[in-house]
Protein backbone atom coordinates (compact mmCIF):
# COMPACT_ATOMS: atom_id res chain seq x y z
CA UNK A 1 0.00 0.00 0.00
CA UNK A 2 1.28 3.51 -0.81
CA UNK A 3 2.09 5.78 2.10
CA UNK A 4 -0.07 8.88 2.41
CA UNK A 5 2.15 10.61 4.96
CA UNK A 6 5.88 9.98 5.02
CA UNK A 7 8.33 11.14 7.66
CA UNK A 8 12.03 10.54 7.13
CA UNK A 9 14.52 11.01 9.96
CA UNK A 10 12.31 13.68 11.40
CA UNK A 11 13.73 15.60 14.36
CA UNK A 12 12.45 18.66 16.10
CA UNK A 13 13.69 20.41 19.19
CA UNK A 14 12.62 23.42 21.21
CA UNK A 15 15.78 25.08 22.42
CA UNK A 16 17.48 22.34 24.39
CA UNK A 17 14.37 20.19 24.65
CA UNK A 18 14.01 17.39 22.17
CA UNK A 19 10.46 17.19 20.83
CA UNK A 20 10.94 14.50 18.22
CA UNK A 21 14.00 12.37 17.65
CA UNK A 22 14.83 10.78 14.30
CA UNK A 23 11.35 9.57 13.48
CA UNK A 24 10.84 7.69 10.23
CA UNK A 25 7.34 6.57 9.52
CA UNK A 26 4.95 5.73 6.69
CA UNK A 27 1.28 6.28 7.34
CA UNK A 28 -1.14 4.54 5.02
CA UNK A 29 -4.84 5.07 4.49
CA UNK A 30 -7.17 3.90 7.23
CA UNK A 31 -6.86 4.84 10.88
CA UNK A 32 -3.48 5.02 12.57
CA UNK A 33 -3.41 5.58 16.31
CA UNK A 34 -0.62 7.57 17.89
CA UNK A 35 -0.26 6.46 21.46
CA UNK A 36 1.95 8.03 24.08
CA UNK A 37 1.90 9.83 27.40
CA UNK A 38 1.64 13.61 27.61
CA UNK A 39 4.78 15.25 26.27
CA UNK A 40 5.76 12.19 24.25
CA UNK A 41 5.94 14.09 20.96
CA UNK A 42 2.51 13.27 19.50
CA UNK A 43 1.47 16.90 19.10
CA UNK A 44 4.88 17.85 17.74
CA UNK A 45 4.54 15.19 15.06
CA UNK A 46 1.03 16.38 14.21
CA UNK A 47 2.17 19.98 13.98
CA UNK A 48 4.97 18.96 11.65
CA UNK A 49 2.68 17.06 9.31
CA UNK A 50 0.19 19.94 9.27
CA UNK A 51 2.84 22.53 8.46
CA UNK A 52 2.55 24.41 11.71
CA UNK A 53 6.19 23.71 12.40
CA UNK A 54 9.16 22.93 10.23
CA UNK A 55 11.53 20.10 11.08
CA UNK A 56 15.06 20.82 12.25
CA UNK A 57 16.25 17.67 10.54
CA UNK A 58 14.50 15.33 8.13
CA UNK A 59 11.53 15.68 5.85
CA UNK A 60 7.82 15.22 6.03
CA UNK A 61 5.63 14.86 2.97
CA UNK A 62 1.95 14.30 2.33
CA UNK A 63 1.26 12.44 -0.91
CA UNK A 64 4.86 13.18 -1.83
CA UNK A 65 4.50 16.94 -1.44
CA UNK A 66 6.31 19.00 1.17
CA UNK A 67 4.10 20.43 3.89
CA UNK A 68 5.76 23.60 5.18
CA UNK A 69 4.39 26.71 3.41
CA UNK A 70 2.38 24.67 0.93
CA UNK A 71 -1.16 25.98 1.44
CA UNK A 72 -2.63 24.15 -1.57
CA UNK A 73 -2.07 20.89 0.30
CA UNK A 74 -4.52 21.87 3.02
CA UNK A 75 -7.50 21.61 0.71
CA UNK A 76 -7.33 17.89 1.41
CA UNK A 77 -6.34 17.94 5.09
CA UNK A 78 -8.58 18.45 8.10
CA UNK A 79 -6.92 19.18 11.42
CA UNK A 80 -8.48 19.07 14.85
CA UNK A 81 -6.05 20.64 17.34
CA UNK A 82 -5.59 19.48 20.89
CA UNK A 83 -5.96 22.85 22.53
CA UNK A 84 -9.37 24.02 23.69
CA UNK A 85 -9.12 27.32 21.82
CA UNK A 86 -11.75 29.14 19.78
CA UNK A 87 -12.92 32.51 18.59
CA UNK A 88 -15.19 32.64 21.59
CA UNK A 89 -17.42 35.48 20.37
CA UNK A 90 -18.58 33.53 17.34
CA UNK A 91 -21.47 31.12 17.22
CA UNK A 92 -20.81 27.51 16.26
CA UNK A 93 -22.24 28.13 12.80
CA UNK A 94 -20.25 31.32 12.24
CA UNK A 95 -17.07 29.55 13.29
CA UNK A 96 -17.50 26.69 10.83
CA UNK A 97 -18.84 28.85 8.02
CA UNK A 98 -16.13 31.45 8.64
CA UNK A 99 -13.36 28.89 8.23
CA UNK A 100 -15.06 27.44 5.13
CA UNK A 101 -14.64 30.82 3.47
CA UNK A 102 -11.00 29.89 2.92
CA UNK A 103 -11.87 27.14 0.40
CA UNK A 104 -13.26 29.00 -2.62
CA UNK A 105 -16.80 27.73 -2.04
CA UNK A 106 -19.73 29.93 -3.07
CA UNK A 107 -21.75 31.33 -0.12
CA UNK A 108 -24.62 28.87 -0.53
CA UNK A 109 -22.25 25.92 -0.40
CA UNK A 110 -20.51 27.35 2.66
CA UNK A 111 -23.83 27.51 4.50
CA UNK A 112 -24.75 24.03 3.34
CA UNK A 113 -21.41 22.50 4.37
CA UNK A 114 -21.41 24.25 7.74
CA UNK A 115 -24.94 23.03 8.44
CA UNK A 116 -24.00 19.49 7.40
CA UNK A 117 -20.87 19.41 9.58
CA UNK A 118 -22.84 20.67 12.57
CA UNK A 119 -25.51 18.10 11.86
CA UNK A 120 -22.92 15.31 11.84
CA UNK A 121 -21.67 16.30 15.31
CA UNK A 122 -25.25 16.88 16.52
CA UNK A 123 -24.86 20.58 17.19
CA UNK A 124 -27.59 21.89 14.90
CA UNK A 125 -29.75 22.88 17.86
CA UNK A 126 -26.94 24.94 19.36
CA UNK A 127 -25.49 26.34 16.14
CA UNK A 128 -26.53 29.91 16.92
CA UNK A 129 -25.16 29.97 20.45
CA UNK A 130 -21.83 31.63 21.18
CA UNK A 131 -18.99 29.14 21.50
CA UNK A 132 -18.05 30.66 24.87
CA UNK A 133 -21.31 29.20 26.19
CA UNK A 134 -20.62 25.67 24.92
CA UNK A 135 -19.87 22.77 27.27
CA UNK A 136 -16.53 20.99 26.99
CA UNK A 137 -18.10 18.20 24.97
CA UNK A 138 -19.75 20.64 22.57
CA UNK A 139 -16.50 22.51 22.12
CA UNK A 140 -14.75 19.26 21.30
CA UNK A 141 -17.45 18.42 18.76
CA UNK A 142 -17.40 21.82 17.04
CA UNK A 143 -13.63 21.47 16.80
CA UNK A 144 -14.14 18.15 15.04
CA UNK A 145 -16.79 19.69 12.79
CA UNK A 146 -14.39 22.37 11.51
CA UNK A 147 -11.94 19.61 10.60
CA UNK A 148 -14.41 17.64 8.48
CA UNK A 149 -16.54 20.46 7.03
CA UNK A 150 -14.51 20.67 3.81
CA UNK A 151 -14.59 16.91 3.32
CA UNK A 152 -10.85 16.31 3.56
CA UNK A 153 -9.11 13.21 2.33
CA UNK A 154 -6.79 13.17 5.35
CA UNK A 155 -7.99 13.82 8.87
CA UNK A 156 -5.51 14.57 11.63
CA UNK A 157 -6.98 14.53 15.13
CA UNK A 158 -4.92 15.51 18.16
CA UNK A 159 -6.49 14.02 21.32
CA UNK A 160 -10.03 14.35 19.90
CA UNK A 161 -11.66 12.29 22.64
CA UNK A 162 -10.28 14.15 25.62
CA UNK A 163 -12.95 15.90 27.66
CA UNK A 164 -15.82 13.92 26.16
CA UNK A 165 -18.22 11.90 28.27
CA UNK A 166 -18.52 8.16 27.45
CA UNK A 167 -21.52 8.72 25.19
CA UNK A 168 -19.78 11.58 23.40
CA UNK A 169 -16.70 9.42 22.96
CA UNK A 170 -18.73 6.62 21.47
CA UNK A 171 -20.39 8.95 18.98
CA UNK A 172 -17.13 10.51 17.91
CA UNK A 173 -15.48 7.12 17.57
CA UNK A 174 -18.34 6.10 15.27
CA UNK A 175 -17.85 9.24 13.19
CA UNK A 176 -14.12 8.65 12.84
CA UNK A 177 -14.77 5.05 11.79
CA UNK A 178 -17.29 6.23 9.20
CA UNK A 179 -14.59 8.45 7.85
CA UNK A 180 -12.20 5.51 7.60
CA UNK A 181 -14.88 3.44 5.90
CA UNK A 182 -14.98 6.00 3.13
CA UNK A 183 -11.38 5.03 2.29
CA UNK A 184 -9.77 8.05 3.84
CA UNK A 185 -6.74 8.46 6.05
CA UNK A 186 -7.09 9.27 9.72
CA UNK A 187 -4.28 9.91 12.15
CA UNK A 188 -5.48 10.12 15.72
CA UNK A 189 -3.50 10.66 18.90
CA UNK A 190 -4.32 9.72 22.47
CA UNK A 191 -2.64 8.80 25.72
CA UNK A 192 -5.36 6.28 26.54
CA UNK A 193 -4.97 2.81 25.00
CA UNK A 194 -8.66 1.81 25.13
CA UNK A 195 -9.54 4.94 23.13
CA UNK A 196 -7.10 4.02 20.39
CA UNK A 197 -8.15 0.40 20.62
CA UNK A 198 -11.74 1.41 19.97
CA UNK A 199 -10.68 3.17 16.79
CA UNK A 200 -8.03 1.06 15.16
CA UNK A 201 -5.77 -1.92 15.45
CA UNK A 202 -2.84 -0.03 13.91
CA UNK A 203 -0.88 1.68 16.65
CA UNK A 204 2.34 3.66 16.85
CA UNK A 205 3.82 3.91 20.34
CA UNK A 206 5.72 7.13 20.93
CA UNK A 207 7.65 8.18 23.98
CA UNK A 208 10.19 10.93 24.63
CA UNK A 209 10.14 11.87 20.98
CA UNK A 210 10.95 8.39 19.72
CA UNK A 211 8.89 5.69 18.09
CA UNK A 212 9.13 2.79 20.52
CA UNK A 213 7.00 0.29 18.72
CA UNK A 214 4.57 -0.06 15.84
CA UNK A 215 2.06 -2.76 15.37
CA UNK A 216 -1.45 -3.90 16.03
CA UNK A 217 -3.22 -3.62 19.35
CA UNK A 218 -2.72 -7.27 20.42
CA UNK A 219 1.03 -6.73 20.08
CA UNK A 220 0.85 -3.60 22.24
CA UNK A 221 -1.30 -5.47 24.74
CA UNK A 222 1.31 -8.21 24.86
CA UNK A 223 3.93 -5.66 25.73
CA UNK A 224 1.74 -4.35 28.49
CA UNK A 225 0.98 -7.83 29.81
CA UNK A 226 4.68 -8.64 29.92
CA UNK A 227 5.18 -5.79 32.31
CA UNK A 228 4.26 -6.32 35.99
CA UNK A 229 1.34 -4.18 37.10
CA UNK A 230 1.44 -2.21 40.30
CA UNK A 231 -1.74 -2.09 42.33
CA UNK A 232 -2.11 -0.08 45.55
CA UNK A 233 -4.73 -1.10 48.09
CA UNK A 234 -5.37 1.21 51.05
CA UNK A 235 -7.20 -0.58 53.79
CA UNK A 236 -7.79 -0.67 57.55
CA UNK A 237 -5.24 -3.49 58.04
CA UNK A 238 -2.77 -3.84 55.14
CA UNK A 239 -0.69 -6.45 57.00
CA UNK A 240 -3.66 -8.77 57.42
CA UNK A 241 -4.40 -8.32 53.73
CA UNK A 242 -0.78 -9.06 52.80
CA UNK A 243 -0.90 -12.23 54.90
CA UNK A 244 -3.74 -13.50 52.71
CA UNK A 245 -1.54 -13.22 49.59
CA UNK A 246 1.66 -14.73 50.89
CA UNK A 247 2.58 -17.57 48.55
CA UNK A 248 0.08 -16.52 45.88
CA UNK A 249 1.59 -17.29 42.47
CA UNK A 250 -0.14 -14.32 40.84
CA UNK A 251 1.94 -11.98 42.96
CA UNK A 252 5.55 -11.13 42.34
CA UNK A 253 6.23 -8.66 45.08
CA UNK A 254 4.46 -6.92 47.96
CA UNK A 255 5.57 -3.78 49.79
CA UNK A 256 4.01 -1.34 52.23
CA UNK A 257 3.76 2.32 51.33
CA UNK A 258 5.25 4.86 53.77
CA UNK A 259 1.76 5.83 55.02
CA UNK A 260 1.55 2.39 56.66
CA UNK A 261 -1.98 1.83 55.36
CA UNK A 262 -1.31 0.96 51.76
CA UNK A 263 -0.23 -2.38 50.38
CA UNK A 264 1.53 -2.15 47.00
CA UNK A 265 1.35 -5.31 44.93
CA UNK A 266 3.26 -6.14 41.75
CA UNK A 267 1.62 -8.75 39.56
CA UNK A 268 1.71 -10.13 36.03
CA UNK A 269 -1.84 -11.39 36.39
CA UNK A 270 -3.86 -8.35 37.17
CA UNK A 271 -7.28 -9.88 36.57
CA UNK A 272 -6.48 -12.90 38.74
CA UNK A 273 -5.31 -10.66 41.54
CA UNK A 274 -8.45 -8.52 41.42
CA UNK A 275 -10.54 -11.69 41.54
CA UNK A 276 -8.79 -12.92 44.67
CA UNK A 277 -8.66 -9.51 46.31
CA UNK A 278 -12.44 -9.41 46.69
CA UNK A 279 -12.46 -12.76 48.44
CA UNK A 280 -9.52 -11.88 50.68
CA UNK A 281 -11.12 -8.62 51.79
CA UNK A 282 -14.40 -10.35 52.60
CA UNK A 283 -12.74 -13.21 54.47
CA UNK A 284 -10.57 -10.92 56.59
CA UNK A 285 -13.46 -8.51 57.19
CA UNK A 286 -11.34 -5.57 56.07
CA UNK A 287 -12.44 -2.11 55.11
CA UNK A 288 -10.92 -1.06 51.79
CA UNK A 289 -10.61 2.71 51.31
CA UNK A 290 -9.05 2.88 47.89
CA UNK A 291 -7.67 0.72 45.10
CA UNK A 292 -5.47 2.43 42.53
CA UNK A 293 -3.38 1.11 39.70
CA UNK A 294 -0.65 3.45 38.55
CA UNK A 295 -0.19 1.15 35.57
CA UNK A 296 -3.58 2.07 34.18
CA UNK A 297 -1.83 4.88 32.41
CA UNK A 298 0.76 3.96 29.85
CA UNK A 299 3.66 5.65 31.53
CA UNK A 300 4.86 2.47 33.22
CA UNK A 301 4.72 0.52 29.96
CA UNK A 302 6.72 3.17 28.19
CA UNK A 303 9.28 3.25 30.97
CA UNK A 304 9.46 -0.50 30.73
CA UNK A 305 9.98 -0.38 26.97
CA UNK A 306 12.58 2.34 27.24
CA UNK A 307 14.36 0.37 29.94
CA UNK A 308 14.22 -2.67 27.76
CA UNK B 1 -7.22 30.27 -3.73
CA UNK B 2 -5.77 33.45 -5.18
CA UNK B 3 -3.99 35.86 -2.86
CA UNK B 4 -6.55 38.59 -3.54
CA UNK B 5 -9.50 36.34 -2.75
CA UNK B 6 -7.77 34.96 0.33
CA UNK B 7 -7.12 38.47 1.67
CA UNK B 8 -10.77 39.34 1.08
CA UNK B 9 -12.02 36.26 2.91
CA UNK B 10 -9.67 36.78 5.85
CA UNK B 11 -10.78 40.41 5.94
CA UNK B 12 -14.44 39.37 6.12
CA UNK B 13 -13.78 36.79 8.82
CA UNK B 14 -11.87 39.15 11.09
CA UNK B 15 -13.98 42.22 10.46
CA UNK B 16 -16.91 40.15 11.67
CA UNK B 17 -15.03 38.96 14.78
CA UNK B 18 -13.35 42.31 15.41
CA UNK B 19 -16.62 44.23 15.67
CA UNK B 20 -17.77 42.39 18.76
CA UNK B 21 -14.67 41.83 20.82
CA UNK B 22 -14.28 43.39 24.26
CA UNK B 23 -11.27 45.30 22.95
CA UNK B 24 -13.39 47.04 20.31
CA UNK B 25 -16.03 47.93 22.88
CA UNK B 26 -13.42 49.48 25.19
CA UNK B 27 -11.84 51.49 22.39
CA UNK B 28 -15.23 52.59 21.09
CA UNK B 29 -16.03 53.90 24.58
CA UNK B 30 -12.69 55.68 24.66
CA UNK B 31 -13.70 57.40 21.42
CA UNK B 32 -16.45 59.20 23.34
CA UNK B 33 -13.89 61.22 25.33
CA UNK B 34 -13.29 63.87 22.63
CA UNK B 35 -17.03 64.12 22.07
CA UNK B 36 -17.55 64.76 25.78
CA UNK B 37 -14.74 67.34 25.77
CA UNK B 38 -16.27 69.00 22.72
CA UNK B 39 -19.67 69.23 24.41
CA UNK B 40 -18.08 70.75 27.53
CA UNK B 41 -16.09 73.17 25.34
CA UNK B 42 -19.21 74.14 23.46
CA UNK B 43 -21.09 74.92 26.68
CA UNK B 44 -18.34 76.99 28.29
CA UNK B 45 -16.99 78.72 25.19
CA UNK B 46 -20.34 79.51 23.62
CA UNK B 47 -19.90 82.13 20.89
CA UNK B 48 -16.08 82.26 21.06
CA UNK B 49 -15.24 80.65 17.73
CA UNK B 50 -11.47 81.15 18.00
CA UNK B 51 -11.31 79.50 21.42
CA UNK B 52 -13.37 76.57 20.19
CA UNK B 53 -10.99 76.09 17.26
CA UNK B 54 -8.13 76.03 19.76
CA UNK B 55 -9.94 73.41 21.84
CA UNK B 56 -10.40 71.25 18.78
CA UNK B 57 -6.75 71.62 17.84
CA UNK B 58 -5.80 70.42 21.32
CA UNK B 59 -8.17 67.48 21.03
CA UNK B 60 -6.71 66.60 17.66
CA UNK B 61 -3.10 66.91 18.72
CA UNK B 62 -3.21 65.49 22.21
CA UNK B 63 -6.00 62.95 22.02
CA UNK B 64 -6.20 61.73 18.42
CA UNK B 65 -2.69 62.13 17.07
CA UNK B 66 -0.56 61.40 20.10
CA UNK B 67 -2.80 58.99 21.98
CA UNK B 68 -5.83 57.45 20.32
CA UNK B 69 -4.49 56.35 16.96
CA UNK B 70 -1.25 55.21 18.58
CA UNK B 71 -2.94 53.07 21.24
CA UNK B 72 -5.49 51.72 18.76
CA UNK B 73 -2.80 50.80 16.25
CA UNK B 74 -0.63 49.31 18.96
CA UNK B 75 -3.31 46.96 20.24
CA UNK B 76 -4.85 46.03 16.90
CA UNK B 77 -1.55 45.97 15.00
CA UNK B 78 0.32 43.68 17.40
CA UNK B 79 -2.75 41.46 17.67
CA UNK B 80 -2.71 40.65 13.94
CA UNK B 81 -0.47 37.70 14.79
CA UNK B 82 0.01 37.82 18.56
CA UNK B 83 -3.64 37.23 19.45
CA UNK B 84 -3.68 34.08 17.32
CA UNK B 85 -0.64 32.75 19.15
CA UNK B 86 -1.79 33.81 22.62
CA UNK B 87 -5.33 32.57 21.96
CA UNK B 88 -3.94 29.36 20.37
CA UNK B 89 -6.23 29.82 17.36
CA UNK B 90 -3.41 30.08 14.83
CA UNK B 91 -3.78 26.37 14.02
CA UNK B 92 -7.23 27.04 12.52
CA UNK B 93 -5.79 29.58 10.08
CA UNK B 94 -2.49 28.14 8.97
CA UNK B 95 -3.97 24.73 8.19
CA UNK B 96 -6.20 26.27 5.49
CA UNK B 97 -5.42 26.52 1.78
CA UNK B 98 -4.56 30.20 1.94
CA UNK B 99 -1.12 31.81 1.73
CA UNK B 100 0.16 32.94 5.13
CA UNK B 101 0.69 36.57 4.03
CA UNK B 102 -3.03 36.71 3.20
CA UNK B 103 -3.75 36.21 6.90
CA UNK B 104 -1.61 39.21 7.82
CA UNK B 105 -2.97 41.39 5.01
CA UNK B 106 -6.60 40.39 5.60
CA UNK B 107 -6.45 40.96 9.34
CA UNK B 108 -4.54 44.21 8.85
CA UNK B 109 -7.23 45.45 6.45
CA UNK B 110 -10.07 44.40 8.74
CA UNK B 111 -8.55 46.03 11.80
CA UNK B 112 -7.54 49.25 10.03
CA UNK B 113 -11.09 49.61 8.74
CA UNK B 114 -12.47 49.06 12.24
CA UNK B 115 -10.09 51.66 13.67
CA UNK B 116 -10.88 54.10 10.88
CA UNK B 117 -14.59 53.81 11.63
CA UNK B 118 -14.04 54.44 15.34
CA UNK B 119 -11.76 57.39 14.68
CA UNK B 120 -14.04 58.85 11.98
CA UNK B 121 -17.12 58.78 14.21
CA UNK B 122 -15.26 60.24 17.18
CA UNK B 123 -13.57 62.92 15.08
CA UNK B 124 -16.81 63.89 13.34
CA UNK B 125 -18.72 64.20 16.60
CA UNK B 126 -16.12 66.38 18.32
CA UNK B 127 -15.36 68.46 15.22
CA UNK B 128 -18.94 69.27 14.28
CA UNK B 129 -20.03 69.90 17.85
CA UNK B 130 -17.30 72.51 18.25
CA UNK B 131 -18.00 73.99 14.82
CA UNK B 132 -21.79 73.79 14.92
CA UNK B 133 -22.13 77.50 14.19
CA UNK B 134 -20.22 77.16 10.90
CA UNK B 135 -21.97 74.14 9.42
CA UNK B 136 -22.98 76.07 6.31
CA UNK B 137 -19.35 76.71 5.30
CA UNK B 138 -18.07 74.17 2.72
CA UNK B 139 -14.46 74.70 3.85
CA UNK B 140 -15.41 73.17 7.20
CA UNK B 141 -16.02 69.80 5.53
CA UNK B 142 -12.83 69.95 3.49
CA UNK B 143 -10.85 70.60 6.65
CA UNK B 144 -12.59 67.71 8.36
CA UNK B 145 -11.70 65.40 5.50
CA UNK B 146 -8.09 66.51 5.67
CA UNK B 147 -7.93 65.85 9.42
CA UNK B 148 -9.51 62.46 8.88
CA UNK B 149 -7.10 61.69 6.03
CA UNK B 150 -4.13 62.46 8.29
CA UNK B 151 -5.47 60.21 11.03
CA UNK B 152 -6.18 57.37 8.58
CA UNK B 153 -2.65 57.63 7.21
CA UNK B 154 -1.43 57.49 10.79
CA UNK B 155 -3.49 54.37 11.46
CA UNK B 156 -2.17 52.68 8.31
CA UNK B 157 1.48 53.43 9.10
CA UNK B 158 1.39 52.75 12.84
CA UNK B 159 -0.62 49.53 12.42
CA UNK B 160 1.79 48.22 9.80
CA UNK B 161 4.72 48.94 12.09
CA UNK B 162 3.03 47.32 15.09
CA UNK B 163 1.92 44.35 12.99
CA UNK B 164 5.56 43.80 12.15
CA UNK B 165 6.52 44.06 15.84
CA UNK B 166 3.75 41.60 16.74
CA UNK B 167 4.92 39.10 14.15
CA UNK B 168 8.56 39.45 15.10
CA UNK B 169 8.63 39.84 18.88
CA UNK B 170 7.04 38.00 21.78
CA UNK B 171 6.54 41.08 23.98
CA UNK B 172 5.61 43.42 21.17
CA UNK B 173 3.23 45.49 23.31
CA UNK B 174 6.02 46.66 25.62
CA UNK B 175 8.29 47.61 22.74
CA UNK B 176 5.32 49.25 21.03
CA UNK B 177 4.48 51.31 24.12
CA UNK B 178 8.07 52.51 24.36
CA UNK B 179 8.03 53.42 20.68
CA UNK B 180 4.57 54.98 20.59
CA UNK B 181 4.66 56.98 23.79
CA UNK B 182 8.40 57.33 24.32
CA UNK B 183 10.30 57.68 21.10
CA UNK B 184 7.50 59.34 19.15
CA UNK B 185 7.07 62.03 21.82
CA UNK B 186 10.66 62.67 22.74
CA UNK B 187 11.93 62.97 19.19
CA UNK B 188 9.61 65.87 18.49
CA UNK B 189 11.74 68.04 20.73
CA UNK B 190 14.83 67.39 18.67
CA UNK B 191 15.67 69.93 15.99
CA UNK B 192 16.69 69.21 12.43
CA UNK B 193 16.30 66.00 10.52
CA UNK B 194 16.14 63.79 13.64
CA UNK B 195 12.38 64.33 13.64
CA UNK B 196 12.17 62.49 10.34
CA UNK B 197 12.71 59.25 12.25
CA UNK B 198 9.24 59.43 13.75
CA UNK B 199 5.85 58.79 12.19
CA UNK B 200 4.18 61.62 14.05
CA UNK B 201 6.46 64.11 12.32
CA UNK B 202 4.98 63.27 8.92
CA UNK B 203 1.47 63.33 10.30
CA UNK B 204 1.94 66.77 11.82
CA UNK B 205 3.48 67.99 8.58
CA UNK B 206 0.13 67.27 6.90
CA UNK B 207 -2.08 69.22 9.27
CA UNK B 208 -3.75 72.23 7.66
CA UNK B 209 -3.58 74.30 10.84
CA UNK B 210 -0.71 74.01 13.21
CA UNK B 211 -1.15 74.89 16.85
CA UNK B 212 0.77 77.71 18.49
CA UNK B 213 4.42 76.86 18.96
CA UNK B 214 4.54 74.53 15.99
CA UNK B 215 5.68 77.03 13.40
CA UNK B 216 8.69 76.26 11.31
CA UNK B 217 10.25 79.61 11.98
CA UNK B 218 10.79 79.09 15.70
CA UNK B 219 13.89 80.80 16.93
CA UNK B 220 14.78 78.62 19.91
CA UNK B 221 16.45 75.28 19.63
CA UNK B 222 16.36 74.53 23.35
CA UNK B 223 15.86 70.85 24.02
CA UNK B 224 12.43 71.09 25.60
CA UNK B 225 11.05 73.64 23.18
CA UNK B 226 8.60 71.91 20.86
CA UNK B 227 9.55 72.65 17.31
CA UNK B 228 8.30 71.27 14.01
CA UNK B 229 10.29 71.56 10.82
CA UNK B 230 7.63 70.21 8.46
CA UNK B 231 8.25 67.98 5.51
CA UNK B 232 6.42 69.00 2.31
CA UNK B 233 2.95 67.37 2.26
CA UNK B 234 3.53 65.19 -0.79
CA UNK B 235 6.79 63.86 0.63
CA UNK B 236 5.07 63.26 3.98
CA UNK B 237 2.29 61.24 2.34
CA UNK B 238 4.78 59.24 0.30
CA UNK B 239 6.91 58.56 3.36
CA UNK B 240 3.90 57.35 5.38
CA UNK B 241 2.77 55.14 2.51
CA UNK B 242 6.29 53.75 2.09
CA UNK B 243 6.60 53.06 5.83
CA UNK B 244 3.22 51.32 5.88
CA UNK B 245 4.08 49.25 2.80
CA UNK B 246 7.56 48.32 3.99
CA UNK B 247 6.52 47.22 7.46
CA UNK B 248 3.51 45.35 6.14
CA UNK B 249 5.74 43.48 3.70
CA UNK B 250 8.16 42.72 6.54
CA UNK B 251 5.29 41.49 8.74
CA UNK B 252 4.15 39.15 5.95
CA UNK B 253 7.65 37.85 5.42
CA UNK B 254 8.23 37.22 9.13
CA UNK B 255 4.86 35.51 9.49
CA UNK B 256 5.55 33.28 6.51
CA UNK B 257 8.97 32.17 7.67
CA UNK B 258 8.65 32.12 11.46
CA UNK B 259 7.37 29.22 13.52
CA UNK B 260 4.99 30.18 16.30
CA UNK B 261 4.89 28.06 19.42
CA UNK B 262 2.12 28.19 21.98
CA UNK B 263 3.13 28.85 25.58
CA UNK B 264 2.73 25.72 27.68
Amino acid sequence: MTAVITAVNLSKWYGNVLGLNDVSLDIESGITGFLGPNGAGKSTFMKLITGQMKPNIGTVTVRGRKVWNNPALFRGIGFCPEQDAFYEDMTGFEFIAGLLRFYDYPPAEIRERAARALDIVELVKDKDRLIRGYSRGMRQRVKFAQAIAHDPEILILDEPLSGLDPLGKRKLIRLIRDFRNQGRTVLVSSHVLPEIEALTSRVVLIHQGKILAQGDVPYIRELIEAHPHMISVRSSDPRALAARFVGDRAIQKMTFAPDGRTLVVETHKRDEFYGRLTGAVLEAGLEVEEITSPDDNLQAVFEYLVGK
Amino acid sequence: MSMKRAVREVFGFFFSIGRRTGKTRVFALLALIPFALAVVGRIFLHGRTGDMAAVFTEILMVFFLQFYIVILSLFYGTSVTAEEVEGRTLSYLITRPIPKPAIVLGKYSAYTLLMTLMVAVSLALSYFVLNASRLAQPSLYLTFLRYLGVLVLGILAYTAFFAFLGAFLKKAIIVGLIFGFGWENVIQYFPGSTQNFSLVHYLKSLLPYRPAGMGSGGRGVALLLFRLEPTPPLVAVLMLAAIAGAFLALACWVFRTKEYLYEE
